[in-house]
Formats: C-alpha cells, structure tokens, sequence
C-alpha cells in the first residue's frame, strides 16, 4: 500500500458503516422523471435571438455614440448640458438614445438571467435576483425613456 | 430481500436481450435484469455487419447463404437452424432499418452489402457482398437501435442487477422455471424474481482467455448458472480466435477490412494467405486465417523483433475510403499502437473472440435439459445459447444476425409461453444459494487474490487451448484449472462493504470463468479431431464417423460432495448438405 | 507479391513493435469517495509501475487488483466502444481505456475524478439515471406515419451522410458532465441528449423532427448552450457536439421564420 496521505478517520465519520452509510455527494437540480415540464413557448428562442441581433445593433450605436462623445469635435471636454441638450433637440440623437438605451439595457438584463440560470442554484435565490434584476432594469429603462422625452433645456 | 413478479424475465441486454425483449414487452409483463447498463454490452463492439442474402448488390439468395454457414462450421450445425437463420436474416436486417437503423446506402439509397470472410456465391466460387454494414461500428448501431426501440416500447431495465442463480422447481415430475435471483450493485440487497418465463442472453465469456477481444465483463454468467443448476453445456470446446486482433491488446479489427480490400503479410511482405486459401485467399473462415497466422508465426515468419505477429496491410487502399469505410479501426490503430494506417501495416495477433457453443436450446431458443427434454419457461439467446446455427466455427457478420433472429423467435416464445401459463410455487427459501456465495465471499478470510487466480487462468488457457491444442496441452490445462479452483475456495475480498462491490463481483465472474474453462477442457480433450475452431494437432483431421455430434457436458455432483464433468452427445441435424471436404 | 510497405518501416511502427516495455513510476492521485466510510470525498496517491503505453484504465486496475481492492469504477470494453468509464482525468473528461499514460505527462500525479454534475455513489462511479432520463426525454427512436414498406427504406448516401457524425454517440457522458450549465443546473438537457435529437431531426426517414425541436424549444432545451466547446473537446469519439447543438439551433429558427 502506497498511499501517501489517505485521511485518517475522524471521530464522526467513523460512525459510518455498510448499514449506516453517510449520503451520497449529489450535484444542484438533478433531472428526474418530472424534470419535461414542457414549456411550449419561444420566449428563449426569441430571447437567444435577440441577443444576437441586439448585439449587432448595439455595436453600431454604442461605437457611434463614443465617437460622438469621446473624439470628435474636441473630444470629451466638450461634453457639457449645453453639448447634450443641443443633441436632443433633434428627434434623431433622441431616437439613437433611446434605442441605444432599451436594447443595451434588455441586452444586458436578459445576459445577467442567463448568468443567474446558470450560477444560482437554489430556485430561491433565482426567483431574488431576477427579480432584483427585473426591477432594476425596468426603473433604469423606465426613468431614462423619461428623461428623453421630458428633456427640457431651459431647466435653469 | 425483495421479491419481484414479472411474466417474464429477460438475464442480459445486449443485441439479444433487448431483440427479445422488444417483442416480449408488446405480449407480457417484462423485466430486463442487466448487468451494465443496456448501451455498454458488447454487442456494440461488433463492427464489420450483419450478414442477409439481400441481393442488393449482387446476385444472392437465402440458400447460399445456408451452406456457407454450415460450411463455415466445418457440417457441425444443425441444418434446420441454419436454414432458419439465413431465411429469416433478409427480414431480420429490414426489421432494423425499419427500427431505424442507419445502415450505409447504395447510390440507389438501399442498404450497401461488403464482402466478409466465408461468405460465397454458388457455394464457394467467389466472395459475394452479403453483410449489411454501418460502417464500422455495426454492432454499435444495432445495439443503440435496439436500445432506442426499448425506449420507445417502454422495457423496464433493471440496471446493474447481477444474476446469480436460477430457480427451477418441480412440478409433477417436470422441473420448470420458477425465476432468477439477483444482487442489486448499488445496495448489495438480494432480489428474487418470480417468472413464468426465464429468457438467458448473458453473451459471451471470452475473459477466460488473455488475448481476446471480449470486454472484461464477459465472464460467462448465464452459461455457468444454468450448468450448476444442472443444466448441459454443448460444445464448449469450440472458441472461435478472430484473425486480426490488434497485437498484444486483442483489440478487434474487423474482418471488414479484408473485406474492403485489406491483406495479411508476414515479414518478407508475403501474402501469405494465398497459400491456404487460393479461392478465398485472406477471406477465408476465421479459423483457417488464424490458423494460417500462427503457422506463419511458428515457421520463423512473423513480425517485428520477437517475430510473434503479422501484419494486416491497409496501406494500399484509399484513405478516402478508410476515413468513410473503416474510421473506428484506424483510429484504434493510432490511439493505442500510434501508428497511421494510411502509411503504416498494423502489428495483429488472433484474439480469443466468442463462443460457439453455449446453454443448449431448439430453434425456438428453448432450453434443453438433455438431447431432446425441453426445459418449461427456460430460454436463451444470443452467444450464451447454442442452437447451433455457428456449429464448430461461426461465420464473420452471424452473430449479429443470431441475437436478431433467436433473440425475437425466444422474446416471442417466452411471451407467449407466459400468457398461457401459471406461475409456479418458488422453493422454500429460494435465495439461500446466492446469499451463500454472496456472504461466503464477503466473509471469506482467504489468502488468495481473484487477480492472481485469474491472471494465472488466463496465461494457462492462452498457452495451452487455443488455436493448437494437444492432447498434452489440454491435459495441463486441465489440471492447472483444478489447481486454481482449489486456490480459488480460499479467495477473498478486501471491500467487504454494500455499496457497489465490484471487488466481490468480480470474485464471483471468476468462479464462473472457472467452471467454464474446465468445462472447455474437458470438452477439447475428448474430442479427439480438428474441426472449425478446435484444433488438435495431434488428430488434425476431421473425424465424421466419431465425432460429427455435439458435445453435451453436464455437472455431476456425487454423494461426497465431489464435483465432476459427465460428457454426453448429440446428433447433429442434417437436412440437405452432406459434409464435404472443407476447402476455401 | 509487390512488398510495398514493409522496406520503409516507420518510426511510429517499430515503436510501437518493440515489445520490450519500460516501466515508469506514476503517481495516480484518485478522489475517493465511500458512504460506508465517510461523508466527504478524499484525493488519496497511488505509485505503481507502469508501461507508459498502458490505458489509464490498466493503471486503475492495478491500483485495485494489487493495491486497494476497494477502488471502484464502471468499465467494460476497454476500448472506448461502450462508454463505460468516462471520468475526469487531470481536469479533462476522457474515457480512461482511450487515453494512455504517456499522453498525459506522467511525470506529474495524474488525477483521476468521477465526471461532474452527477451524483457520486462511490468513488469513481456517478449516478447515471439523470443523464439517460434527459436522453429518453428527446424520444430518441425513428418517429414514422403510415404503413411500413415491404423492404427498407430508401435513402441516399447523401441524406445518410448527413447525420453521421451524431450516429456515433456511446452515451458515455463526457460531453454532458463537462458542459459549466449541466454543473450547475442538471434540468438542462446537456449535450448528449442534443445530440441523440439531432441524430433523429437529420435523418431524411423520421417524421417525428417536429416534436422533438419542440421539446429542445424548452427552456431547459438547446437555448442554454453557452458554446463553449467543452463538449467537443471531451467527446471520445470524436463528435462535433457543439455544432450539433448549432444545427438544431438553427433548425429551431428556421422552422420559425
């Protein structure tokens, strides 16, 4: 017998025995005969395509957007309540914003559902976070659409 | 200890087990008892096909097909058998594709045939494509279609029940099957089930020998159960060596590859098999190639530097058509020997590969008791029984054709057997035998390693009954199998724990394997001929006035508690083909 | 006869005929687990001898046929057809009758682990009941409508062709049991499962291709694949797992728009 450093039995484990034996090591949410309740929706379908496409629109937007903001005219010193309030007073930067904002947001709300599906193991703890999740992103969604449309450059 | 009640029982699920237990589910209340689970049995090793006189691609009939496979096993079958075994092969294959098999297509889009060893037009003229193949991973297709259609008709698998005994009982007189005990692996419990019907399709049990292309599981269960339960044994003498295994690890490589155009050199690149078999050259029967390797071997022309192998040469064949053909065996090749077959021969040696002889049954997969006594509700299948379709050699692509065709003719019988009878009173005790062993093993404070024993076993029947035997030879193996049986009474275990014992497991497999090598033994050394796969040097020739019968060993127990082997024999069925020199 | 091949004998092939093995010292450090003795799972080291050509399945054996009779795993074939022993071996899944010492640097301790993302029973051997339920659960069998032909079905070498690849799967788990979603959340029907649907939804003969993507449409279905490959590279026979998954991805959309 070679074995280097086989663990000697504590006092509790040695209780263990063929007729007593300690439970087994099971894994978060094992699959069993119940496990197909069938979904017959597209939600994820749909949800997985979104992603895609959103992330393609994204980047035209977003890269866009800090050319805008970050090089051109100056670069960001520029950025100013005057510089952002001039830009919405065209309907187009206000329908870029407000694009840019719904798909980054429900973009990346939807990948942080697919990371707690993915992580969260206890369906407790899923049901917090995406909740958690889901108003968080529907608030930022809600507050900044609300922004764009109530804007009012004469605020001061 | 539980007690089940099915109608009935299916012991193994492999091609055979999971065939019957297919139709046996649509008429009776059926439990498949398995020990691996169904997908690891393996038939799925199988690779080259599955012989039908489908005529696909060349002229073929049923009839040819016939006399190549009592050919083949060198006139020991029994000719009625055959008939149905070639006869009904052609449904046999449609039934699968039906099943969903996905068997290679020709460009017309039905099943491709390839050419296999032994199998001729016209009575030996010339090879003829008549295996119907999945590339080269048949017995995998076929043992996953079968799995698939278990799925689909709902068979309720016991799996990892090991089974240890059979229980048969009196009744007027008549001894009839009562059911089977088995151990449950993951809680070590004892399970007794009660059946009307008993269906054996436990396979094969190659591991007795070292070299041999058979899992590590295949140790003879069903075969060495039903012979302590006093049940015959028929000629297990017959253990088919498969030419081309791969060197020193017994892998199998298909006999596809010749069929595809592979040849056998020795090491002056000769093909040597064009000198024992002009017509049929390296697709001759399995028995006559490796006889021919090993002689190439003696005669100081075999390969590399112990000279001990040769070779199977695929260099000169396509590798668009390996890659499409043959991708399993090549791959075999550079995984375990790293070589490319493209450019490289493959170092073979033949490997110990299946059984033809088994648990005696009639064409329905009834099990008999002597020649002719039919045992009530007692079945088998596959290449646990002999029915005997392989005879004294089997043919290349038969035996995934014998699971398929007595594997559904025993799941119908057993059916249908069931629905028409009552279930007989189960002894008093019945798992008394089995808690024996079981306990006996666990509990047994012996010095002896079931390794040890085994590996000393397997050296024994490697150097002694394979592909030459003699009367010397067989006599020491004879007694180096009773040595070790004496060794193996003080055997024991170090995991004396419940859950998933496989130490205690695979004591057990080796008091099976025991018993079968010396039931072989026996067999070999009175049969004092060479016929198919049994060859004595000593007798090299066939002897039809004495032998052409089966052998029939029985387990004979005497007052003192002494064990020993009675042999007995039976008439081989002959219908139409009168034997024949055997010439490829 | 030409002798074509046996002047230029390769490097490769007089390697691997020199029977003269050279034993190598390796460690095998195993993670063992048995109820009957302890509630926790435990590394513990090995050292045998061994022939570097050898399986890591033949190092197992010797460890529990001269060592520790009590280590305990499934296997069968010993050549990677039955899909028997899957495990993870120095962090990868590998069916350990495939894999060779000498291909894993056997001068570090070679760990040996049962897959994850299944129960562990003891030592090497998991649960396998969760892993067939998802294979079942895709109705894995020909699906046909109207009444069987007298002969076989036809079908073109093409459409044959097509789901090859998923015809090879020996449901051994590998792939399953190394996908990072199936670890932490096993009512994913994982890989295997996919790919034994994908081998029904290409196959020109079965009608049943709709039900099934329904069935993968599921929110545990095919829509949790992260593409990260991890099936591929684990599966021993060679199986593109994740573009498996991709197709019946894109059978999904199809079918939809």
């Amino acid at each position: 017998m070679s074995s280097t450093d086989s663990v000697e039995l504590s006092a509790s484990s040695a209780a263990f025995s063929p007729d007593n034996p300690a439970p087994v090591i099971e894994p978060p949410r094992a699959r069993t005969k119940r496990t197909p309740r069938v979904t017959r929706t597209n939600f994820e379908l749909y949800g997985w395509l979104f992603m895609r496409l959103s992330g393609i629109v994204l980047v035209v937007l977003v890269l866009g957007h800090l050319l805008i903001q970050l090089v051109l005219d100056g670069g960001v010193t520029k950025v100013g309540f005057a510089f952002v309030a001039g830009r919405w007073a065209s309907p187009f930067w206000q329908g870029w914003d407000l694009i840019m904002l719904w798909l980054a947001m429900l973009h990346g709300g939807n990948g942080l559902r697919t990371v707690i599906n993915d992580y969260a193991e206890r369906a407790n703890t899923r049901f917090w976070l995406k909740t958690l999740l889901f108003t968080a992103t529907a608030f930022t969604i809600l507050l900044g659409t609300l922004v764009i449309f109530t804007f009012d450059p004469n605020i001061r | 200890m539980q007690i089940h009640k099915y109608d009935t029982v299916i012991v193994g699920a492999g091609g055979a087990g999971m065939r019957a237990a297919i139709e046996s589910t649509k008429r009776s209340r059926t439990a498949v008892l398995t020990k691996l689970y169904p997908t690891r049995s393996h038939t799925g090793a199988a690779q080259g096909g599955m012989a039908a006189a489908l005529a696909n691609v060349e002229e073929d009939n049923w009839e040819w097909h016939t006399f190549d496979t009592i050919k083949g096993g060198d006139y020991l079958v029994d000719q009625d058998a055959a008939e149905i075994l070639a006869k009904e092969a052609i449904d046999a294959v449609l039934d699968l594709e039906k099943m969903g098999l996905p068997f290679n297509r020709t460009p017309q889009g039905t099943i491709d045939q390839r050419r296999f060893g032994g199998h001729t037009r016209n009575h030996g003229e010339a090879a003829v494509r008549r295996s119907c193949y999945a590339s080269d991973r048949t017995g995998h297709m076929i043992l996953q279609t079968l799995y698939q259609n278990c799925v689909k008709e709902g068979v309720e698998f016991f799996n990892e029940f090991y089974v240890l005994d059979l229980l048969l009982a009196e009744v007027d007189g008549v001894q009839k099957t009562a059911g089977v005990v088995a151990y449950e692996l993951a809680t070590g419990e004892i399970h007794v089930f009660q059946a009307k019907a008993v269906i054996f399709a436990s396979g094969g049990t190659g591991k007795f020998f070292k070299v041999t292309s058979n899992a590590h599981t295949l140790t003879g269960d069903g075969q060495a159960v039903a012979y302590r339960r006093g049940l015959p044994l028929e000629d297990m003498e017959f253990f088919q060596f498969h030419p081309t295994g791969i060197w020193r690890m017994g892998i199998l490589l298909t006999e596809g590859a010749r069929g595809e155009g592979g040849i056998l050199r020795n090491k002056d690149g000769e093909r040597f098999m064009e000198k024992y078999a002009p017509v049929m050259k390296d697709l001759a029967s399995r028995d006559v190639v490796s006889r021919a390797i090993y002689t190439e071997i003696r005669e100081g022309r075999g390969c590399g530097p112990e000279g001990d192998h040769v070779y199977l040469d695929l260099t000169h064949l396509p590798p668009e058509q390996l890659d499409a053909k043959l991708p399993d065996i090549t791959e075999f090749a550079r995984t375990y020997l790293g070589i490319e077959p493209y450019t490289d021969p493959i170092p073979i040696q033949p490997t110990a590969h299946y059984a033809m002889g088994g648990i005696p049954t009639n064409v329905e997969g009834e099990v008999l008791s002597d020649n002719t006594t039919v045992v009530p509700g007692l079945y088998a299948a596959g290449e646990v029984a002999c029915v005997s379709v392989h005879g004294a050699n089997r043919l290349g692509t038969n035996s995934l054709l014998d699971i398929n065709v007595f594997g559904r003719r025993a799941g119908i019988a057993a059916a249908e057997y069931s629905a028409t009878t009552d279930y007989v009173q189960l002894p008093e005790d019945p798992a008394s035998v089995v808690v024996a062993q079981v306990e006996g093993l666990r509990n047994s404070t012996g010095k002896e390693r079931v390794s040890e024993i085994r590996n000393a076993l397997q050296e024994c029947m490697d150097k002694n009954v394979m592909v030459f035997r003699t009367e010397q030879t067989i006599k020491e193996a004879v007694e180096e199998i009773a040595h070790l049986r004496e060794r193996y009474k003080n055997v024991s275990v170090q995991d004396k724990g419940k859950r998933f014992n496989t130490d205690l497991l695979e004591a057990i497999e080796l008091g099976n394997l025991l018993d079968l090598a010396e039931v072989m033994a026996i067999s070999a050394l009175a049969r004092k001929e060479s016929r198919g796969g049994h060859y004595r040097e000593d007798y090299p020739n066939r002897d039809d006035i004495n032998f052409m019968r089966h052998t029939m060993a029985y387990r004979e127990v005497g007052a003192d508690g002494t064990e020993s082997i009675r042999l007995d024999y039976k008439p081989v069925v002959q219908t139409r083909y009168q034997p024949m020199e055997r010439k490829y | 006869m030409s002798t074509p091949t046996l002047e230029k004998h390769s490097d490769a092939l007089d390697a691997a005929e020199s029977g003269a093995s050279h034993l190598i010292t390796v460690t095998l450090r195993i993670r063992r687990f048995n109820s009957e003795v302890s509630d926790e799972a435990n590394w513990i080291d090995y050292q045998l001898d061994i022939d570097p050509k050898e399986r890591v399945l033949d190092a197992l054996h010797k460890v529990k046929w001269e060592i520790d009779g009590t280590l305990t795993f499934r296997r069968s074939c010993a050549h990677g057809i039955c899909g028997s022993d899957a495990m993870r071996i120095n962090g990868r899944n590998r069916l350990a009758c495939k894999t060779l010492i000498k291909d894993i640097n056997p001068e570090k301790p070679i760990t040996v682990e049962p897959i994850k993302g299944l129960t562990v029973l003891k030592d090497l051997v998991v649960d396998m009941d969760p892993f067939f339920q998802a294979y079942r659960d895709v109705m894995p069998f020909l699906i046909t409508k109207g009444n069987e032909p007298t002969r076989e079905r036809l079908q073109s070498p093409e459409d044959r062709e097509r789901f090859d690849d998923t015809t090879k799967c020996i449901l051994c788990a590998a792939c399953t049991s190394s996908c990072p979603v199936f670890w932490n959340d096993g009512q994913y029907f994982g890989p295997a499962a996919i790919v034994n649907a994908h081998r029904f939804i290409f196959d020109s003969r079965d009608e049943g291709g709709e039900q099934r993507l329904e069935i993968l449409n599921d929110k545990d279905g095919v829509w949790r694949c992260r593409t990260t490959f991890n099936c591929t590279d684990a599966c021993p026979r060679g199986i593109e797992v994740t573009k498996a998954i991709q197709e019946v991805k894109r059978a999904l959309i199809t079918r939809r728009f």
